[in-house]
């Protein structure tokens, strides 16, 4: 081969070829898009005019990242059209004839244009670099790591360049036609970016558009196996594709030894990407194959009697990508039965050495991470052993949430758009982080129990470490530390539920307020906050100090440790949610896990959020000194990330909550505080998710335009109206679901304990009996023991029905009536109302209610307050965000049994405005019923205020004989759905049908089926629900159907849910109209809005049959008020009457809720 | 140099026997290859230009089989194509820079010489600059030639360079490829018309679907029809007659009726005057006359 003659030749053809795809029309409009776009958006993210938000300009690598990201997506889509538009041309044109008999190889032919393609996308992709890169260097907020800027380009641009290239000339040469070709290109695109780009391990992302990645600025590139293999093995593969284009091009061969060179190319880069592939396959498949062998593992012990592990003593020698490791274990027998054979569990990459008791060795055998050691005497209730255990290794990170889904729509991990690896753990030479969550040390119980997911075993330990590493490098743990030769020695005073362990380039800042030692471990550098809230050094300990007490006033009770540590941690760190707990891995009992420079955290861009505040104070001509704004924004960075903070995300529209993991109300309770049962293993996580429950989203309009609907309540209620709580539990439901299903349950627990012991009695009792039990485990046979000795009666027998029962309750609430009532010589409020459950199962609901003149802010009015009030629901509930009552203001807990009726009567001081009636578990959807007061009578002097229950001998009966109403949740209600599926559609085999469950009305995207929807202004008996569907040209029907019995004329009524004024009976077993006080409205204070839903639905076609055939009326459905509107009077012989409602409108979309026929005479 | 073209056969993948056992040999000079649309004019030039694998048969350069040595001969070849057009974002000199370029030349100041020579000789050098989508249909072809000049080929291959050319564009034409041919050059000029041999080539061969008719110098091919060309002086209804008669090739109009050329093996029945032929005659002759009578016996 002439060497010389081969480069030339490459060199010449990329040039022209270059040259010509760069004076296209095409490539000129994309470029010089791509320029004015990326220069703009770079201004506005990164220059100091723009954005600069936080997120971004953190983590430096993120700048070429994002460029980079987006660039690559646009040209990997634009390579298809011209790498085939090419191959078109050579086909057609006899201009290339005319270069194919020149003295050049194939080889040199489509390496030459490849090469020509590469280096002018690559050449753009440098040149916003460059832009990119001169941004970054003019910004204050930014360092730079020109490093990252050549390392992207080469992992995410050449791969998936090559790779495009490699394809569209194969398949343009063995297709031979260029709108199959693209079409199949674009569809492998679109595939990618819509579907397959984070499934499989991210195999068959060859654009690297769900790829982890993230580098970050302390430890780079986390997972460089995944990446380098992912990455080459698309490369790779591009290379072979092109080289089977060499061999399949319409041209013969010059040069057998290119030709071989071209096979043997192709072999060796099809062989290297076929091993990548494996590589980066293993990688996905080890990971799940590990964690089904957790979960293998964990089945054959999960019965099995565990030990509590009281004290830990562990010494741990770092040693590169290991760590070698002695734990002294101290334990205690807390079963009634003895136990003969310990277990532990130890994170499956770590080897047990030995196990030793007084210098004896003891036997043992290993499941995977499980080791059940021959104890050789069996340990007795009550009674302690203390072993050692030798072992080193490294560390499994599958190991850590063996329930993990992999699905990244339910765990999601970006910046801003920018996938970041998730790491559970780190064990590098320069950088170690281990949390409980690995068991880097040997946990006595599991970390998965898989028949119940919802178990958790929580030890109280008192840990001491000891910590060997390499020199530079510091230990950081829990609790001080004091150094003992080049040992890092650390002792936390109380004891711990686990122990995090953290090796790197730290430095630490420690501040001791009110005897808590507050200690921040950063990496050197990162220590960015000083300047920016430099003005707060002498005010540090004043502003920590109001922090913390406004915290233990939040939960009504002290911080429980002497130190709280905040530890920096690479940004990979990241923890998934769990069934057992609420808590999230970032945070440890004493500690928290930050990400580095406070990446992910709202506002922790102090010094850009200085100068937009100094702006906008200087606009509204306020005046602040920089101190009191620096001031300002470290309260609300702290209150915003450790009290009080929410993060929503939407997925397909509905809000998923998810609390912001610093959040340290875990500190409050989970890591003080457990109560366990074996019968009921999920108690301890129904009391965390009850005592630390969280907001649900606020209920105005929600993302994408859809209306208020399902809170998280009705949510959970729809799902516990098919299953009990056991069997929830063994369906192993997501970690959002359990989450408010548990919350729910939590709440229903505890309001029945509040019901039977007294609001105020039972709060206060709990408060003291929590504290009194800091840092021990309660059982809940121990519990139940100290609720008889205390209220006399027991809390057990409850429990079963609550875990095992599905039937639900329901309530009809009526006859509210308000009045001025004069109380030794006061003017109070007496309101009553009569409460029924015809359902065969009791249930219990809470009112509260919101007080004050009309139009004044005010709170909800209650009881006294509770401790462990749900921490950023009582702030959030006051600001109309959601008007979910939280335990702090329940006025009244009602328990109606099954078929009961009762009239209820409480005596208020101040004047209420709203009553809300919580129905918790129960049929009603939705669960929160809310009343807006608006007649208040006066009461005869001299009447006794009515304060309690009165049981009533029936449930009252308000049914009409001369009314039928058939509303969309009766048989009556028929859906005719006529499938009208797209071609498209039909290839796919996409279903316009979708689920039945409840949603909310999205007025974006009405769906073509009937969908069920939920609103407080819809009719219903229970479910307060109608259906809707997209407007079309009469190819959806729905009609109300019944039986007239007695022939005559009717009056006929529409049901129009929407807020009213008017005083109209709404729910079927409500009292006659006018009598009620008012009626339940949306949660939200609407004061007689209209439903935003209403705005998008205008005309509604019926058809009417009677007996004379049938009317087709045009019902105005925006003017109509809401209730029931007359549509006309008709006679009816004794047959089935029937409206029928079809899609015909000229509104967004059309709403079916009711149809009422009343007799008239 | 000698080209020998051994036993050549081209089968198309549908079936089409583009050439059926070709013959042929030649030298330096201009070599001809007539034939009407379709007769394998130009799969015989793909071959040659190792566009296309002939079925079978093989072409030897002064004795090598060009399926081995193809580099060899597409160092030394230059090829116009019949349908020639360049991209149309390059400007004229970069086409042929490109061209230049792949055959080798690798100092740039030379090769830029050299392309501004053969601009100058093209007549072309004015628009150098000029991008492919302004020029016109003869300063197309003529850079069409000028690249397959360029890197000095001794082999050229020219497939119907003068079809769709004005009748200016087309002597401007012949007449380069006349000072080419008085080089140390092999030019292989394929066409269908036959007035571009008749002025050019010392060679030439016919070829007829698919098969070599004929080969040799043309004057050969004129003395094949000598004494076969009449001209008649007919009147309107012995015109009618003789054309049912004769092959005819040419008629003009008189004031009694018709001057009429025609070929034939007999003397004609009416009033004739033996001519000298020419090179068209002598292809109407061969082609129209000799084969169609050769095929119908």
């Amino acid at each position: 081969m002439n060497n010389i003659s081969f480069f030339h030749n490459i060199k010449t053809i990329a040039r022209y070829e270059a040259t010509i795809l760069r004076r296209s029309l095409f490539f000129r409009l994309f470029s010089i898009g791509a320029l004015l776009i990326f220069t703009f958006l770079n201004l506005g993210l990164f220059s100091p005019i723009g954005d600069e938000s936080w997120e971004l300009v953190a983590i430096p690598s993120s700048v070429p990242l994002l460029n980079l990201y987006l660039l690559n997506i646009a040209q990997s889509v634009l390579v298809i059209f011209l790498a085939a538009d090419f191959l078109r041309r050579d086909k057609k044109i006899d201009t290339n004839e005319v270069l194919y008999t020149r003295p050049m190889s194939n080889l040199e032919y489509v390496t030459g244009k490849t090469w020509g393609i590469l280096k002018l996308f690559l050449g753009l992709d440098i040149i916003i670099l460059l832009i990119a890169l001169i941004i970054n260097v003019i910004s204050k907020s930014m360092t730079v790591d020109l490093l990252s800027y050549v390392t992207y380009l080469i992992i995410i641009c050449v791969p998936t360049l090559l790779f495009s290239l490699g394809l569209s000339f194969l398949l343009m040469l063995i297709l031979r036609n260029q709108a199959l070709t693209f079409l199949i290109l674009l569809g492998i695109a679109a595939l990618n970016l819509f579907w397959l780009y984070y499934r499989f391990g991210s195999f068959f992302d060859y654009m690297a558009f769900g790829l982890p990645v993230f580098k970050s600025g302390v430890i780079g590139f986390d997972n460089p196996e995944l990446i380098i293999n992912q990455r080459l093995m698309y490369g790779l593969l591009g290379i072979s594709l092109a080289c089977a284009s060499v061999l399949l091009f319409n041209r013969p061969p010059q040069s057998k030894i290119h030709t071989g060179v071209s096979i043997a190319l192709m072999i060796f880069t099809f062989a290297g990407s076929f091993i990548c592939g494996l590589n980066t396959v293993s990688l996905y498949k080890t990971a799940l194959h590990d964690r089904k062998m957790v979960i293998e593992a964990a089945r054959e012990f999960e019965h099995s009697e565990t030990l509590s592990l009281t004290s830990a003593s562990i010494d741990l020698l770092h040693a590169g990508e290991t760590i070698q490791a002695t734990a002294t274990l101290s334990l205690t027998n807390n079963n009634n039965d003895s136990i003969d054979k310990y277990f532990f569990s130890l994170n499956p990459g770590l080897k047990i050495n030995s196990i030793v008791r007084n210098n004896t060795e003891l036997k043992y055998r290993t499941v995977n991470h499980i080791t059940e050691v021959e104890a050789q005497k069996p340990l007795y209730h009550g009674q302690t052993d203390s072993i050692t255990i030798s072992y080193s290794g490294t560390i499994n990170e599958a190991f850590c949430y063996p329930d993990y889904s992999g699905s990244i729509n339910d765990n999601p991990y970006s910046i801003e758009f920018l996938n970041v690896n998730k790491r559970q753990a780190f064990l590098t030479e320069r950088y170690v982080l281990l949390t409980p969550e690995t068991h880097w040390y040997p946990v006595p119980g599991l970390n998965y129990y898989p028949s119940n997911p919802a178990r958790i075993k929580v030890d109280f330990t008192s840990f001491h470490l000891r910590v060997n590493t390499s020199e530079g490098l510091r230990a950081v743990s829990q609790g001080l530390m004091k150094k003992e030769g080049d040992c890092f020695c650390y002792s936390p005073e109380s004891p711990l539920t686990g122990l995090t362990l953290a090796i790197g380039n730290y430095c630490s800042d420690t501040l001791e307020v009110d005897s808590i030692n507050y200690i921040i471990h950063y990496f050197e550098g990162n220590d960015y906050y000083k300047n920016d809230l430099s003005g707060l050094k002498d005010t540090m300990s004043y502003l920590v100090s109001g922090i913390m007490r406004e915290l233990e006033a939040t939960f009504s009770t002290t911080y429980p440790f002497k130190t709280l540590s905040f530890l920096e941690v690479p940004v990979q760190f990241y923890s998934y949610p769990r069934m057992s707990t609420q808590t999230r891995a970032e945070l440890q009992p004493s500690m928290v896990l930050l990400p580095e420079k406070l990446v992910t955290m709202r506002n922790a861009g102090f010094r850009k959020q200085m100068i937009r505040q100094k702006k906008r104070m200087a606009r509204n001509n306020q005046i602040i000194t920089d101190k009191d704004l620096q001031v300002r924004l470290f309260n609300d960075f702290i209150r915003n990330s450790f009290i009080s903070g929410e993060n929503f995300r939407y997925i397909d529209g509905v809000a998923i909550n998810e609390p912001v993991r610093y959040r340290l109300s875990p500190s409050f309770y989970f890591f003080r505080n457990n109560f366990y049962s074996f019968k009921y293993p999920v108690i301890n996580a129904v009391f965390e998710s009850h005592l630390q429950k969280v907001t649900p989203p606020s209920q105005t309009t929600g993302y994408y335009g859809s209306t208020p609907g399902l809170s998280d309540y009705d949510k959970a209620n729809l799902v516990l109206s098919n299953y009990s709580l056991n069997e929830i539990l063994s369906k192993n439901p997501s970690s959002d679901t359990i989450r408010k299903i548990l919350t729910l349950k939590g709440d229903y627990l505890f309001n029945l304990l509040r019901a039977k012991a007294g609001i105020d009695e039972f709060n206060t009792w709990f408060k003291k009996y929590i504290d009194n039990n800091q840092f021990r485990s309660v059982s809940a046979d121990q519990f139940n023991k100290d609720i008889k000795n205390n209220f006399g009666f027991e809390f057990y027998p409850f429990l079963d029905e609550w875990f095992n029962a599905k039937e639900q309750a329901a309530f009809n609430i009526t006859s509210l009536q308000v009045s001025q009532i004069i109380i030794d010589n006061r003017q109070r409020y007496q309101v009553t109302f009569t409460a029924s459950n015809p359902e065969p199962v009791a249930g219990l609901f809470t009112v509260s209610f919101r007080t004050g003149p009309v139009g004044g802010r005010s709170g909800l009015r209650g009881g006294a307050p509770l401790l462990m009030a749900a921490e950023g629901g009582s702030n959030n509930s006051n600001d109309g965000g959601s008007n979910i009552p939280d335990a702090s203001n329940i006025s009244k807990i009602v328990v109606l049994g099954p078929g009961e009726a009762r009239k209820v009567g409480l005596t208020l001081d101040a004047e209420p405005r709203v009553m809300m009636v919580n129905t918790l578990v129960s049929k009603n959807i939705p669960g929160l019923i809310v009343w807006n007061i608006n007649n208040i009578n006066n009461s005869p002097a001299g009447t006794k205020p009515f304060e309690g229950e009165i049981l009533l001998e029936s449930i009252p009966d308000y049914s009409n004989p001369l009314e039928i109403i058939v509303d969309n949740e009766d048989p009556g209600f028929i859906v005719n759905e006529k499938t009208d599926n797209s071609p498209l559609k039909r290839i796919l085999g996409i279903s316009n049908e979708n689920s039945f469950s409840y949603q909310q009305i999205n007025q974006r995207y009405a769906p073509e089926h009937w969908q069920p929807v939920v609103q407080p202004d819809y009719y219903g008996k229970y479910i307060l629900s109608a259906v809707y569907t997209r407007s079309g040209n009469n190819t959806q029907e729905a009609s109300w159907n019944a039986v007239i019995r007695e022939p005559g004329y009717y009056n006929i009524y529409f049901y129009v849910g929407k807020a009213i004024e008017q005083d109209i009976r709404r729910d079927r077993t409500g009292g006659p109209a006018g009598e009620s006080q008012g009626r339940p409205t949306r949660p939200v204070s609407t004061g007689g809005d209209v439903s935003p839903a209403d705005q998008s639905v205008k005309d509604i076609h019926l058809k009417i049959y009677h007996n004379e055939g049938i009317e087709e009326l045009t019902f105005d459905y925006q003017n109509a008020r809401g209730g029931w509107n007359n549509l006309g009077r008709y006679y009816l012989s004794s047959d089935t009457a029937r409206v029928v409602i079809t899609n015909m409108s000229e509104g967004k979309y059309v709403i079916a809720d009711a149809v009422r026929w009343v007799k008239d005479f | 140099m000698i080209i020998e073209i051994e036993n050549l056969s081209k089968v198309y993948p549908n079936g089409n026997h583009a050439l059926k056992e070709i013959n042929l040999k030649f030298g330096r000079g201009m070599f001809g290859l007539l034939g009407p649309n379709g007769a394998g004019k130009s799969t015989l030039m793909k071959i040659m230009v190792t566009l296309l694998k002939p079925s079978s048969g093989r072409i030897l350069i002064d004795g090598k089989d060009i399926q081995y040595h193809r580099k060899l001969l597409r160092g030394i070849l230059g090829y116009l194509p019949q349908d020639f057009r360049f991209f149309s974002s390059l400007k004229t000199w970069e086409f042929l820079d490109y061209s230049g370029s792949l055959t080798g030349m690798k100092n740039r100041k030379k090769r830029m010489s050299e392309v501004d020579r053969l601009l100058d000789q093209v007549g072309l050098f004015e628009v150098r600059d000029r991008q492919a989508n302004k020029l016109s249909g003869g300063m197309k072809r003529r850079l069409g030639i000028a690249q397959a000049l360029i890197g000095n080929p001794s082999v050229i291959v020219v497939d119907e360079p003068t079809t769709g050319l004005d009748p200016d564009e087309r002597i401007r034409f012949r007449n380069i490829l006349s000072q080419l041919s008085q080089n140390n050059v092999t030019i292989i000029l394929s066409t269908h018309i036959v007035g571009d041999i008749s002025s050019t080539c010392q060679s030439m061969a016919l070829l007829n679907k698919g098969e070599l008719v004929f080969s040799g110098p043309p004057e050969n091919l004129i003395k094949k029809a000598e004494g076969h060309v009449f001209n008649l002086s007919l009147s309107p209804v012995e015109y009618e007659k003789a054309k049912d008669q004769y092959d005819i090739i040419s008629t003009i109009p008189t004031e009694n009726g018709w001057d009429v050329q025609i070929v034939s093996d007999k003397t004609p029945v009416y009033e004739s005057l033996a001519i000298t032929p020419g090179i068209e005659h002598a292809y109407v002759y061969y082609m129209e006359h000799r084969l169609q009578t050769h095929l119908s016996e």
